[in-house]
């Protein structure tokens, strides 16, 4: 079968200060990757890297970040992923770290996991409320969010809340 | 599934520093975290303090990430030895050292690489990766270190700091794979700010580029730390041997334990 075989690496960007989270954009975090993969492999790895290296999805909000690559070589990419030290965009230097979440063979895998992680990702959220003012806003602001989908809510909730779909 | 486990997490003075580096262990994944004293030798002699428990130091542990248990904090100790005559302390039964639960010699000569490995009674054995190594690792030592249960210890956080160390710990780290093989390989972070830890997957992957294979790499930072922890916790209990014989004869005999060996327990 002539297809060229990619793969998906979910990661997320873990930034200490709040306000690190302006520098996320694809072209930054591209080019923070490719300098890792140079200071570890030289110039034969990021060649051999670049051949279908991009940046497939970013989410500021989160820090999530899709990156795809070419099978044969996503051993290079992943091992080093733990170099990138700091994300440079604008002028701007946010100090942060790549941490994988999943390495996947197509985007729909990579999403799967990604809902699932999400939805734990809002349990612990939810448990680490304080009080019941805090709890309902979250819930709001997760209802209030609409996808052709439908987002499903946790089972932390007591009373029943129907799915929104639009 | 054994559960992740970071070794060597530096305690510095620093409370809340402490606090957000645990935290971020929990974010990411780690079931478990050693922190680290670290004894050395070539100052004035130092006494060896009681480990703080953790229990005193964070009174609220937090939440492993996917699990809905706690980090398990466990205390330990690094002697960085040069000189053969610091290795008595190991030896004589100084409460304060059964205290802690893990304990790692950092040896600085080929001879005490080879005392380390064959006679003294510790968990771990830390490869230095800050400069280039001054003896050759030998066949003979690190067998028998394997065959003791001691296990070999890299630090990852050099190689992300800097190039030069980069170069040198990959060059370490290969020159001890071509010896053991990559059996009993552990590896963590001396991390000191929550941004110099990566996740556990992170580390099995750094564990690739030191000539680990992939379930060598995983096993380094999952089954083998769990293993030095349960090592630990057998040097700190088991001190002899109880040897009971049934008697076929009268009942009254068995009441007596046979003079054999009794056990010291330590609490």
């Amino acid at each position: 079968m002539v297809r060229f075989k990619n793969r998906y690496v979910l990661c997320e960007v873990v930034a200490e200060e709040p306000r690190g989270r302006h520098c996320i954009e694809d072209r930054a975090v591209g080019t923070a990757v490719r300098d890792a993969i140079a200071r570890a492999y030289g110039d034969y790895g990021l060649a051999c890297c670049s051949v279908s290296f991009t940046v497939k999805y970013l989410n500021a909000y989160t820090g999530t970040v899709l990156l795809r690559c070419r099978k044969d070589f996503h051993r290079l990419l992943c091992s080093a992923l733990p170099l990138v030290r700091q994300l440079e965009s604008r002028g701007l230097r946010c100090p942060c770290f790549l941490s994988t979440l999943h390495v996947g063979g197509t985007i729909r895998s990579c999403q799967k996991f990604l809902i699932q992680h999400n939805r734990r990702q809002l349990l612990t959220l939810l448990q680490n409320c304080t009080n019941e003012e805090e709890r309902q806003r979250i819930r709001q602001s997760v209802l209030s969010c609409s996808l052709t989908e439908g987002q499903s809510q946790s089972g932390d909730e007591e009373e029943e809340d129907d799915t929104e779909t639009d | 599934m054994a559960g992740f486990a970071d070794l060597n997490v530096p305690q510095g003075p620093d409370k809340k520093g402490l606090q957000s580096l645990l935290e971020a262990a929990a974010r990411l994944g780690y079931s478990a975290v050693a922190l680290n004293h670290v004894i050395d030798f070539k100052e004035k002699k130092q006494e060896i303090a009681k480990p703080v428990s953790p229990s005193e130091l964070f009174p609220s542990l937090p939440i492993v990430q996917g699990t809905s248990k706690q980090l398990k904090v466990l205390t330990r100790l690094t002697l960085v030895v040069s000189d053969p005559s610091h290795c008595n302390l190991l030896r004589s039964t100084s409460s304060n050292i059964r205290l802690y639960d893990i304990i790692a010699v950092f040896p600085k000569t080929e001879k005490l690489f080879h005392i380390a490995c064959t006679t003294l009674d510790v968990d771990l054995v830390c490869i230095n990766v800050t400069e280039k190594l001054p003896f050759y690792f030998r066949r003979p030592p690190v067998n028998m270190a394997i065959d003791r249960g001691i296990y070999f210890e890299l630090l990852y956080t050099p190689a992300i700091k800097d190039s030069t160390m980069r170069r040198y710990t990959i060059s370490n780290a290969i020159s001890l794979m071509q010896i053991c093989k990559g059996k009993n390989i552990v590896i963590s972070s001396a991390a000191e700010r929550p941004l110099e830890l990566r996740g556990p997957y992170d580390v099995a992957n750094l564990g690739l580029l030191f000539g680990l294979s992939e379930s060598e790499a995983k096993a380094a930072v999952s089954t083998n730390c769990r293993a030095t922890i349960l090592h630990g916790e057998t040097r700190k209990s088991a001190c002899g041997v109880v040897y009971t014989v049934k008697k076929l004869r009268k009942v009254e005999e068995e009441e007596t334990l046979p003079a054999c060996k009794k056990a010291k327990t330590q609490a």
